[in-house]
């Protein structure tokens, strides 16, 4: 693959005076708040947690909450590359959560942590090529893709664990990596802020992320730069699946068990998390940082409801809307900048 | 919808299905006929499909033609929602919401003691959720893949939140028996209110105007739009279609089993895309029609009810419909065009890149 700044001047010529090559900067407010507007409210939603939400600021509801985010977000800032790269979101993490999970707490009691891990791997790396294939060289779309493969790996998940609940062994590594913490911060969420470091490096310091944001900003004038698109997508959605499988360690952790419907509704919480974080559906702009933001912003959000007492119906309809709502703000600010 | 950005054009026709370009290489009068005739239509792979099935069927589990009601009853489902979303796929946009508007409505219609003021309430409430779909696509401008994907979690939501998480029952059980039974000869009235929404859309989209407009919508939005076509009309109109359709499966539904299920729908929601994309409606917009949603629909209701005869467990039944969407996906015409063309590029070497000037 060509170095960085030979492709970044090949794109710019194949993207010109085609629009979407190189983007004038002007300032809009919508458009900040759309990118950064994440950081205000996090930081707005905390304070009225801390202040009017009883028994948020404890120690122990805390650690929950880090220990609910830490799964979520690692999925999530996988997940960041397939929405970078404008190919909408891989609704599959659903079901690789739960499989991996199923693996780490099986396959381990079975012959050790190891055989789990490979196994989970090879499973992730599976998923990845499969939707990669799809959508990158068939340029099928990304959300049917997604939607079938997540019934076929929900409906081979069932099918050979029989729905069945499987618990880890009390001294296990499993139940050891769960118990672990560093002061209030349990080893998941540490795990997940090593996997966002790694992440932001490969998104912005390699040139397979720059050639992943280059895609999604602009398909034509990459493959045109003689990068390999279909690699990227595939590309994109394996580190998605490497992702989810680590999601799944940490969310097998947490409880020592797992179940093939323990990871119900991730791919939509991942993905307001993202889109809260500012990264466009549109595809070409965004980072894996802000979405550890948007992980924040929703989980919170979350445990103020559970706290608040409020149901799991509202829960979905909050995470809902606010899906809708953020990419609202992300269309109108992008269409106010265009003009 | 212009995604093909990537996809170089080749200058073949468009629609050069292995067999048509076999029918190609004998060039005779009435071939070329049958090849043009062909190309023009979209039902093929949804043929093909049906017709593996049903010989499947016939070998493995011939009971399913026996027991037709409950065949037909499943086809009637599939396809009702279906044929909703071919109205919104052919414009190119999506409506991922079907599965939960299917819920809502149902639970809004066991709800309301009064069961015919149940089903224009449930019927609104589907008009309204097509509406609030087609304002986020159409004023705000998002996708209409994540607009309707936020719906779809939303209105689940909001199915649990009116149903307290429970299913409700419907208050008058009589009419969902009287619903069950048959009407005209062996058809129950699920199957005609099916019937008649298929003959309903096929004059829609083939002999009226604004239906006819869908099409030129879908297939090239800004010379439709240059064309004078209401575009923003039509595409609330399709989600309405959509919505309407789901919420009268919902109610359909709510009066067969004599209650609404807040989690009804999900199965409904990938065997019903999966009838539409292999029934030929390409995904892009444009291309498509009722009649291979119906040929799709067909395919797909025997293939799950004979699944389910033979004792297959849902989960395997969703591995089967999910393989299926799978492939009739990435076996579509654009994505065996991109397909090839990743193919050839690959042979031909880096050197014909031409960067342009």
């Amino acid at each position: 693959m060509a170095t960085k700044e030979s492709l970044t001047e090949a794109i710019a010529v194949a993207g010109s005076p085609a629009s979407g090559g190189i983007e004038k900067k002007k300032f809009s407010p919508l458009l900040w708040i759309a990118e950064n507007g994440v950081i205000v409210f996090t930081v707005a939603l905390i304070l009225f947690a801390v202040i009017f939400v009883n028994g948020f600021a404890s120690l122990p509801n805390i650690t929950d909450v880090f220990y609910r985010a830490a799964p979520i977000g690692i999925v999530a800032v996988g997940m960041t590359f397939v929405v970078i790269s404008a190919n909408y979101l891989d609704l599959s993490v659903v079901a690789q959560v739960a499989t991996s999970a199923v693996i780490f707490i099986g396959i381990s009691n079975l012959y050790g942590l190891l055989a789990g891990f490979l196994v989970a791997t090879l499973v992730a790396m599976l998923y990845g090529i499969v939707n990669g294939v799809a959508v990158g060289f068939f340029k099928a779309n990304a959300v049917i893709v997604t939607l079938s493969t997540t019934f076929i790996g929900l409906g081979i998940l069932r099918w050979l664990s029989g729905g069945s609940i499987f618990f880890g062994p009390e001294d296990g590594p499993i139940r050891a990596f769960g118990q672990a913490s560093l002061g209030p911060i349990p080893a998941s969420a540490l795990l997940l802020i090593v996997i966002t470091i790694v992440l932001w490096f490969v998104l912005n310091r390699t040139t397979f992320g720059f050639a992943v944001r280059a895609y999604g900003s602009n398909k034509q004038a990459t493959r045109l730069a003689g990068v390999n698109t279909t690699l990227v997508v595939i590309g994109a959605f394996v580190i998605t699946s490497l992702a989810a499988m680590i999601g799944g360690f940490a969310l097998a952790a947490f409880s020592n068990t797992a179940v093939s419907s323990m990871s119900d509704g991730y791919e939509f919480r991942a993905l307001a998390a993202i889109i809260i974080g500012g990264t466009s559906v549109f595809g070409g702009k965004g980072s894996v940082l802000r979405t550890l933001l948007g992980v924040v912003f929703v989980s919170v959000l979350t445990n103020i409801l559970v706290l608040s007492g409020i149901g799991f119906g509202f829960q979905q309809m909050a995470i809902g809307a606010l899906i809708v709502v953020a990419v609202s703000v992300d269309a109108l600010a992008r269409r106010a900048a265009k003009k | 919808m212009s995604q093909q950005t990537d996809t170089p054009q080749p200058g073949s026709a468009p629609e050069a299905t292995p067999q048509t370009m076999q029918l190609g290489a004998a060039r005779g009068g009435f071939l070329t006929q049958l090849r043009v005739t062909l190309a023009r239509r979209t039902e093929g792979r949804g043929l093909a499909l049906l017709t593996v099935v049903i010989i499947a069927a016939a070998i493995l589990e011939p009971v399913v033609f026996t027991s037709y009601q409950v065949t037909l009853g499943r086809v009637a489902l599939i396809g009702l929602v279906a044929l909703g979303l071919t109205a919104v796929i052919l414009m190119g946009e999506l409506d991922l919401s079907v599965a939960s508007t299917l819920a809502v409505s149902g639970v809004v219609m066991a709800s309301i003691p009064d069961i015919w003021l149940g089903v224009l309430a449930a019927l609104a409430t589907g008009l309204l959720i097509g509406a609030i779909n087609a304002f986020f696509v159409v004023v705000v401008g998002i996708n209409s893949f994540i607009a309707t994907l936020g719906m779809l979690f939303a209105l689940r939501g909001l199915a649990f939140v009116l149903s307290d998480e429970e299913p409700v029952r419907l208050s008058d059980i009589d009419a969902g028996i009287a619903f069950g039974t048959p009407l005209l000869g062996p058809l129950t009235p699920r199957v005609l209110l099916f019937i008649a929404a298929f003959i309903a859309l096929q004059i829609f989209l083939s002999r009226v105007k604004a239906g006819r407009e869908f099409y030129a919508v879908g297939g090239n939005r800004q010379a439709a739009m240059d064309a004078g076509i209401p575009v923003r009309r039509r595409i609330f109109t399709g989600f309405m279609i959509s919505g309407f359709v789901a919420a009268l499966a919902g109610v359909i539904n709510t009066l067969e089993r004599t209650a609404a299920d807040p989690t009804a729908g999900s199965t409904v929601l990938l065997a019903s895309f999966a009838a539409a994309i292999i029934g030929g409606v390409l995904l892009n917009g444009g291309r498509g029609s009722v009649l291979g949603t119906l040929i799709g629909a067909l395919a797909l209701g025997i293939l799950q009810v004979s699944l389910t005869l033979s004792g297959v467990q849902v989960d395997i039944q969703d591995i089967f419909i999910g393989v299926i969407l799978l492939l009739a996906v990435i076996t579509d015409p654009a994505s065996l065009r991109a397909a090839l063309a990743g193919v050839r590029s690959s042979f031909q070497g880096r050197k014909k890149v031409q960067t342009p000037v």
